[in-house]
């Protein structure tokens, strides 16, 4: 081939892809969802004069033009690649693999954050349970990360440090250990997420902590029957299989009722939502995901005894494991509801209270209000 | 609108290449010239008008300039020319500066203007300038408007340079040669450029960004972010003119090179020689020529290089930062002309590590917020502050950029460039190089638009130029 048509060919095929591009960017209709990212993608901003001369439109176009680039997944798991295999880049926008598992980093320890979330618990202690006949609990659910980030040489913080310093601040609450019950191998791979039915050594050290005993009971495995791409799966971009989201029943779980307050008012709700596990987040399927109160009532209960649970989306796929011991749990998510207006839902008497928080939303506890 | 954006890419180069070779001859000047005010208008409409006033200026007091040449209203108009260009940028680009001294040294509180800067003044402004001075000094002066102000607002070079004088491209404003072999220079060019900016520059930015933010710094952490900040500071400027002479070339122009492997200079003069050379070589013209160059008093000479790089450190940003970041040269200028120069010149090795070593300090002024955190900074690369000597961040990071880093150092010199020509000397050689030419370009255009779909780190360095 001639010097000239070499040079022909390159300007004729970089130009040609820029114009495809272009033509692609015009022609292809705009998506309002992306399912791996989990998140609602940018539409065409509005066409106006304000918009034009005040720099607005040009900004919200280039997001835009982000958000519905043709082949926009194909182009995330390329950088992906790159910046994971050909550059050796320990994360990509703090997404992680190792060991088989994708994580995000959770780092530093953010003294502030534990401030908030011992304050908003301080809170509900003072309202709802100080003076009450009632058994306070504290227990930290650590994150993956704290199996996986140090090791694989990824930036962790000491999660007993965390501990120590959310039981300093909450000291009118007994400490739970879980870190002892736990590995890595009791999350899912591609979501932040723990595995249900590894949970049962969980279940077993709060229910003995607590006084309660959990009925001794065969649990089936059952599978979703799809594969489960978890949370980061979609976030990272990078090209992981699959897990499988297995849920348990037993016998104890048959008689229980669960009622949700998602839409404000009282809604029966199933125990594992299979709608949901076909959905956008298939951990959905636990308890049907978020929502400020949540009661599982088991009338098939040896003793009178009531739990409620402060709780953050761990506690979805453990509470239906409690459900045997107690005739009553209550699943309070600060996030979804104001601790102030939790009267409304909850009486608090004489239950046991169960602080249930993963190390990841303390140390991000923004969200609790 | 950045180069280095999808809306630039995917929209707004293919419509203004269809509608570019498309037009008849007589109408490119007015496409560019269209093109060039959206692309200006598109982050900032509102001072579009004060570019076209600008050049409007220009315009009319060059005709004036030429009409009257060889008398003294030639030089008067000049004078006010001049004067109304320095004037735009002295109001909109450093008022708040002044007042706020100001206000400083007196005590006063006169309200700042809190004007927004428009972008690319300071290249067009000194564009103007040039263009009236050339037209005095018996250039020319351009008749026809449409062609000054496409020449002015030229998109390519508008908000990042290089600063293209008019006398550089006065006769392929009007007649220019459009070629296969031209296009596909200025697409090869330009796709190595967004590469260089995208790729590596936007990757040691945000190095440079996580470093600022941590809570965990340390001596070495503040090496490592001198080194990235160079890498940063280099790859994203050469990249931006890589891409403004590649989209010159695209459209039939020769724009003057802007960098020349600036980092293995073996002493400052050289290093000002290879980095920002159309800057350079502007105040060298319009500036210390003028003032008398070298060819004044010893004390003359000295004061003029310090004037020289004083302005040329305002130029930068209207900070305090930037004038010590040009006094910070002049002091080194000044000292090689007088003795180390010829010393230097005996030992390479040691003058190549002498100029890293001073262009690195002087990068930490120059992309400090103010002279406090500089000063700050400078002390904490030699253990000032009490920090540790590692922090797990630093070991981190360093792990985590290693390999970018090295291709940035690489980069950064002429290896590759030589090792390509080398390949290129062999028959079977220069085969596989043609052969991988074109896949490579590709490649660098698919990561660079994966790299910006992915939203990551692009900051746009010029806004305080």
């Amino acid at each position: 081939m001639g010097l000239k048509t070499k040079n022909i060919l390159l300007a004729l095929l970089m130009a040609g892809a820029l114009l495809a591009g272009f033509l692609c960017c015009l022609l292809l209709p705009d998506r309002e969802f992306s399912q791996s990212e989990r998140r609602k993608l940018a539409s065409m901003p509005e066409l106006s004069a304000e918009n034009l001369l005040s720099g607005a439109f040009a900004e919200d176009f280039e997001t835009y033009v982000q958000d519905q680039f043709p082949l926009r997944e194909g182009f995330r798991g390329l950088k992906a690649l790159t910046e994971t295999y050909a550059l050796g880049k320990l994360d990509n926008n703090g997404l992680y693999l190792a060991e088989g598992h994708l994580s995000k980093l959770d780092y530093p320890l953010n003294e502030k954050m534990l401030d908030h979330a011992a304050e908003r618990f301080r809170y509900l202690y003072d309202t709802y349970l100080a003076g009450k006949d009632m058994n306070i609990y504290l227990a930290v659910i650590p994150d993956k990360n704290v199996f996986l980030a140090g090791p694989s040489g990824r930036l962790s913080y000491d999660y007993e440090a965390l501990v120590s310093a959310v039981r300093e601040k909450a000291d009118y609450m007994e400490y739970i250990d879980l870190l002892s019950v736990l590995s890595l191998e009791d999350y899912y791979r591609t979501d932040s997420h723990w595995r249900q039915e590894r949970l049962l050594p969980v279940a077993e050290r709060l229910a003995g902590a607590m006084g309660v005993e959990l009925p001794q009971a065969e649990y089936k495995e059952n599978s979703l029957g799809t594969p489960f791409y978890g949370v980061y799966s979609g976030q990272s971009a990078l090209p992981v299989s699959p897990d499988t989201l297995v849920y348990l029943t037993c016998d104890a779980m048959d008689g229980c009722t669960v009622t949700g307050y998602g839409s404000g008012k009282a809604e029966a709700l199933p125990m594992y939502d299979m709608d949901k596990g076909q959905g956008r987040d298939p951990y959905e399927l636990f308890l049907s995901g978020a929502q400020p109160v949540i009661i599982i009532e088991n009338p098939k209960a040896e003793t009178g005894r009531e739990l409620i649970i402060f709780r953050d989306s761990y506690a979805s796929s453990l509470a239906p494991l409690l459900a045997g011991a107690y005739a009553k749990i209550t699943l309070v998510d600060i996030r979804y509801v104001q601790s102030a207006a939790l009267d409304r839902f909850v009486d608090f008497g004489a239950q046991d209270v169960l602080f249930l928080y993963s190390s990841t939303l303390l140390n991000n506890s923004l969200a609790l209000r | 609108m950045l180069f280095s954006s999808l809306s630039f890419l995917y929209y707004f180069l293919p419509c203004v290449l269809i509608l570019y070779f498309l037009a008849p001859k007589k109408w490119k000047n007015s496409v560019l010239l269209l093109s060039s005010l959206f692309f200006y208008a598109w982050g900032e409409p509102k001072y579009v008008l004060l570019m076209l006033l600008a050049i409007l200026c220009g315009y009319l007091f060059a005709l004036l300039i030429a009409r009257y040449r060889g008398r003294r209203l030639s030089r008067l108009f000049l004078l006010l020319s001049v004067s109304i260009s320095a004037a735009i940028l002295g109001f909109f680009k450093y008022a708040d500066f002044f007042i706020q001294n100001f206000n400083a040294v007196t005590g006063l509180s006169i309200p700042l203007l809190k004007i927004a800067l428009p972008i690319g003044i300071s290249f067009y402004t000194f564009q103007l300038i040039s263009y009236t001075v050339d037209v005095y000094r018996g250039v020319p002066a351009q008749r026809s408007f449409i062609d000054l102000a496409a020449y002015i607002s030229l998109f390519p070079q508008l908000i990042a340079g290089p600063i293209v004088r008019y006398s550089q491209i006065a006769e392929q404003l009007s007649s220019r040669r459009h070629s296969w072999d031209k296009a596909a220079l200025g697409i090869r060019r330009f796709t190595l450029g967004l590469g260089k900016k995208v790729l590596i520059a936007n990757a040691m930015g945000q190095l440079c960004e996580i470093f600022r933010a941590s809570q965990d710094k340390s001596v070495l952490f503040f090496w490592l972010y001198a080194i990235a900040n160079m890498l940063h500071i280099y790859f994203d400027f050469s990249g931006y003119s890589d891409m403004a002479i590649g989209l010159g070339k695209l459209f039939g122009f020769d724009f003057p090179e802007n960098f020349n492997y600036p980092y293995i200079s073996r002493s400052v003069t050289e290093f000002w020689r290879r980095w920002h050379i159309s800057l350079g070589s502007w105040f060298r013209d319009y500036v210390y020529i003028p003032m008398g160059g070298n060819r004044v008093s010893k004390p003359r000479w000295l004061l003029n290089i310090l004037v020289v790089w004083l302005l040329t450190g305002f130029w930068h940003g209207a900070a305090w930062n930037f004038l010590v970041w040009g006094l910070f040269f002049a002091v080194f200028l000044i000292l090689e002309k007088l003795w180390l120069l010829r010393r230097l010149e005996k030992a390479p090795v040691l003058g190549r590590v002498y100029v890293l070593f001073t262009v690195m300090l002087s990068f930490i002024i120059f992309s400090a917020e103010n002279m406090g955190q500089a000063l700050s900074s400078l002390g904490s690369l030699f253990g000032a502050g009490g920090l540790p000597l590692l922090s797990a961040e630093f070991l981190y990071y360093l792990k985590s950029y290693a390999l970018l880093l090295l291709i940035g150092v690489i980069g950064a010199t002429p290896l590759p460039k030589v090792l390509l020509q080398r390949l290129g000397g062999s028959p079977g050689g220069e085969k596989l190089r043609n052969l991988l030419e074109l896949p490579a370009l590709l490649l660098i255009l698919a990561l660079s638009t994966a790299y910006l779909v992915d939203g990551s780190f692009n900051p746009f360095l010029y806004f305080r130029f």
